[in-house]
């Protein structure tokens, strides 16, 4: 397969570019390409108009090169300073400037308008702040072209708005910024340039002004799908209520105050809110994943769960695709897995979420994020569950992929399902909710969709 | 994405290239250890297959070591890395000598089940409890496994100069199980005995069970990725807990067995490492219990053939242990390259 064919990108000071492209699009390899990771069978590469050799992380460095990865590079149990001075070890055996490096890196912070706590243990800082960590690093080593893979995945919408804030004082300061990027909106808000890639080829560019959203809509995915169906199901008998629960995280902290909810069958019922305001404590305990800590959960169906991190609490990565498709709560205690009988099974899911897959055999890790995804949604979904409860699960997906998974939750309402859709996308709340309610200190509070849209940018 | 060959092909493939690594590391050891390989192999050969009793030798070393391979294989699928295999033999060991010590008198019928699985009991009784100090108290199985070993060793060292200790009280060995007691042999000259169909057996239900049956597929999901195991509410803990219980079951049958088809008696001199020797054989046999069985059987080859080298050179002893590390740090950097190889070969899909 070949991954990327005949693109051309230039990338200029003082731009900020977008990368725009669906999940196999060969965004990533164009990434690993600029980093030094790939090589490519043809083509070339020149910095600064000289020619460069490709295929040496090291030489792209030096030449002023950072990535921001969507999984981010920091060791958890490590402090702020230590990561930070990942970036900038010498020998071993040489002397470590601890303090020299956090004044820089506290410095470059600052211009962007951005403090931390060095001494801070970095695992338990919120994603959004570990990101900035990561930033941080590439901006501390003074670099020229800063790459971000998919920065807007993590966040909540204020820090999205932050992180705009960010990059365009990254292009200010005269730097280049290659931005990997889904959402469309994101794009346009903050973007100079965008190049398209579709299949592996370069299905359009532009300067952002010229070309309009829908224009760059079209080339990523030809066309669009009509996504936007208002519901007006009937509502049925309540499926699951919560009176007075309150869940511990975990570390024992309680994550979930005292919230009371009903969901109905046939009707999705959203949850937004800025991440960690115990939205996956209270998923889980909706999911029955964990306890309660007082209060009551009535309700009799089994709950059909797609947590919100696929590749942390969805996937076994090196099992095969077919196997993973059978991770359910209906996996038997004993008995043989009639393996034809599944397989076949596996594959009539394969052909009905339009998977995208080599063999059933290959290790669920071979697939794109997207189809990863589906691989989740289509275990979740294929019993025809009454009780489905979702986080993010369209998070990191590109539009075709997230438009086919919130039709399959909205048909899932359609047939009776009762859905609780947790979401950090306001959009696609108001798009599929009934009604809606935002988190916060781990409580719900009452928002209606006139609400919702007005707290939307 | 390329051309994928069934995953037979894949084993097969993977089996024939640790068959002959193994080979062209035996002889560079051969070479280093100033032996000449051109006699010194075929001695090994000779010693392992040339004749009746050197199959039935090879076969009865490989019997100790696919038993406890599968044992650990089990629980490192379950993602809990018990190394304390030779001090789950041990217990195994203790466990069948100190059923003949309180019921020697049974019929053999009923003395050899019940000896084998009170080894068996003793086995997963000392995995277990590490795995409980792991879900109860934060303790590390690697860590506890291997304390444990040494637990094993003096506890044995105590029994057979103690309670255990052979009716005459002279030498610290327990009491030798009559002829009629010890497990079935096609002929007492050769060392080929029952256990050797018991490790078989179990290699291929096991085979079966880890990659056919429901329970497995628990096992191996709460081993790759306890959080989704979670998920689905399957309890990682417990699930892991009885991998261990299991695990250290199939290391005490191994020793039941080495106690009642090999020594007869237990002393100090019981603890002969095969527990330790079973790690690389699972890790060579990767993971899978007939890759296991056929490790097993390579390295059971191996010391048999070495032991018979060490009549004419002394060395043949070390060798064994030489060809297990140098084999093990070979095939892991080779599985690494590949993986780094595959890795960098590898178009990105999003």
């Amino acid at each position: 397969m070949t991954a990327l064919e005949g693109v051309s990108v230039e990338i200029r000071e003082g731009e900020v570019h977008a990368v725009l492209g669906e999940n196999g699009a060969g965004k990533s390899t164009l990434m690993g390409l600029l980093a030094g990771h790939l090589v490519p069978d043809s083509g070339t590469l020149a910095i600064g108009g000289e020619p460069a050799a490709w295929g040496d992380p090291g030489a792209m460095r030096r030449a002023g090169l950072a990535l921001v990865h969507q999984h981010f590079q920091l060791v958890p149990a490590f402090t702020v300073a230590e990561n930070l001075a990942l970036d900038s070890l010498g020998t071993l055996g040489g002397v470590l400037d601890l303090a020299g490096v956090v004044e820089n890196a506290r410095e470059a912070a600052a211009k962007v308008g951005w403090s931390f706590d060095p001494s801070a243990p970095t695992g338990s800082l919120p994603v959004g702040v570990q990101q900035r960590i990561e930033i941080t690093k590439a901006l501390a080593t003074d670099a020229r072209i800063i790459i971000l893979d998919e920065p807007t995945a993590v966040l909540a919408p204020d820090e999205v708005l932050d992180l705009i804030r960010v990059l365009k004082s990254l292009r200010e300061q005269g730097r280049a910024v290659v931005l990997i990027a889904h959402k469309l909106s994101e794009v346009f808000a903050v973007a100079d340039r965008v190049t398209v890639l579709r299949r592996g080829r370069l299905s359009g560019e532009g300067r952002i002004g010229e070309v309009t959203e829908d224009q760059v809509a079209r080339m990523m995915v030809g066309d669009l799908p009509d996504i936007w169906t208002p519901s007006e199901r009937p509502l049925g008998e309540t499926v699951l209520e919560l009176r007075n629960a309150e869940v511990k995280g975990d570390r024992g902290e309680t994550a979930v105050r005292g919230v009371s909810m009903t969901v109905r069958a046939g009707e999705i019922v959203g949850i937004g809110g800025v991440d960690g305001n115990g939205q996956i404590e209270l998923a889980e305990a909706l999911a029955l994943v964990r306890p309660l800590s007082s209060g009551e959960r009535i309700g009799a169906d089994e709950p059909a769960y797609i947590p919100q991190d696929r590749q942390v609490d969805g996937l076994a990565l090196d099992m095969s695709i077919w196997e993973n498709m059978l991770i359910s709560t209906k996996i038997p205690q004993t008995g043989s897995v009639r393996r034809g009988r599944v397989q076949g099974w596996a594959q009539g899911l394969v052909e009905r979420f339009g998977i995208r897959l080599g063999s059933l055999d290959d290790p669920v890790r071979s697939l794109s994020g997207g189809n990863q995804q589906k691989v989740v949604v289509a275990r979740t979904l294929s019993a025809g569950p009454r009780l489905i409860i979702a986080v993010n699960p369209t998070r990191g997906l590109d539009l075709k992929a997230a438009s086919f998974v919130r039709e399959s939750l909205q048909s899932a309402a359609a047939d009776g399902a009762a859905v609780v859709l947790f979401s950090a996308d306001l959009d696609e709340l108001a798009q599929l909710a009934d009604r809606s309610w935002f988190m916060s200190s781990g409580r719900l509070t009452q928002a209606d969709a006139a609400g919702l849209t007005g707290g939307r940018t | 994405m390329t051309a994928v060959r069934p995953q037979w092909m894949r084993s097969a493939g993977s089996g024939l290239l640790v068959f002959f690594g193994l080979l062209v590391i035996l002889v560079l050891t051969l070479a280093v250890f100033g032996l000449n390989p051109a006699t010194a192999l075929p001695t090994i050969l000779s010693g392992a297959f040339g004749s009746p009793a050197a199959w039935g030798r090879t076969l009865a070393r490989s019997t100790p070591l696919i038993l406890c391979g599968l044992g650990l294989t089990l629980a490192w699928r379950a993602a809990v890395y018990n190394i304390g295999g030779e001090g789950q033999y041990v217990m195994g060991g203790i466990g069948s000598a100190a059923f003949f010590k309180l019921a020697g008198a049974l019929p053999a019928f009923i003395f050899q089940p019940a000896a084998l699985l009170c080894g068996a009991a003793l086995g997963g009784l000392t995995a277990a409890a590490a795995a409980w100090l792991q879900a109860k108290r934060g303790v590390q199985v690697v860590i506890s496994t291997i304390l444990l070993n040494f637990i094993a060793l003096n506890l044995l060292t105590y029994l057979v100069s103690g309670p255990l200790q052979e009716s005459t009280g002279r030498r610290p060995l327990s009491d030798r199980i009559p002829a009629d007691l010890a497990l079935w042999r096609a002929d007492p000259r050769i060392d080929l005995h029952a256990g050797f169909l018991i490790a078989l057996a179990a290699g291929i239900a096991l085979q079966v069970w880890l990659f056919g049956a429901w329970g497995g597929f628990r096992l191996r999901l709460v081993g790759e990725n306890a959080r989704a195991a979670r998920a689905v509410r399957i309890p990682a803990e417990a699930t892991q807990m009885k991998a261990m219980l299991w695990s250290g079951m199939l290391c005490g049958l191994a020793g039941a067995v080495s106690h009642l088809a090999m020594t007869r008696q237990i002393g100090m001199g019981f603890a002969e490492g095969w527990g330790f020797l079973a790690i690389p054989v699972a890790l060579l046999g990767g993971l899978a219990p007939m890759g296991v069985v056929f490790a097993g059987l390579y390295f059971g080859a191996l010391v048999a053939g070495c032991e018979v080298l060490a009549r004419s050179a002394p060395i043949g002893n070390t060798l064994v242990y030489v060809i297990q590390a140098a084999g093990v740090l070979g095939f892991m950097a080779l599985f690494e390259w590949q993986k780094r190889r595959e890795l960098a070969r590898r178009p990105a899909l999003d």
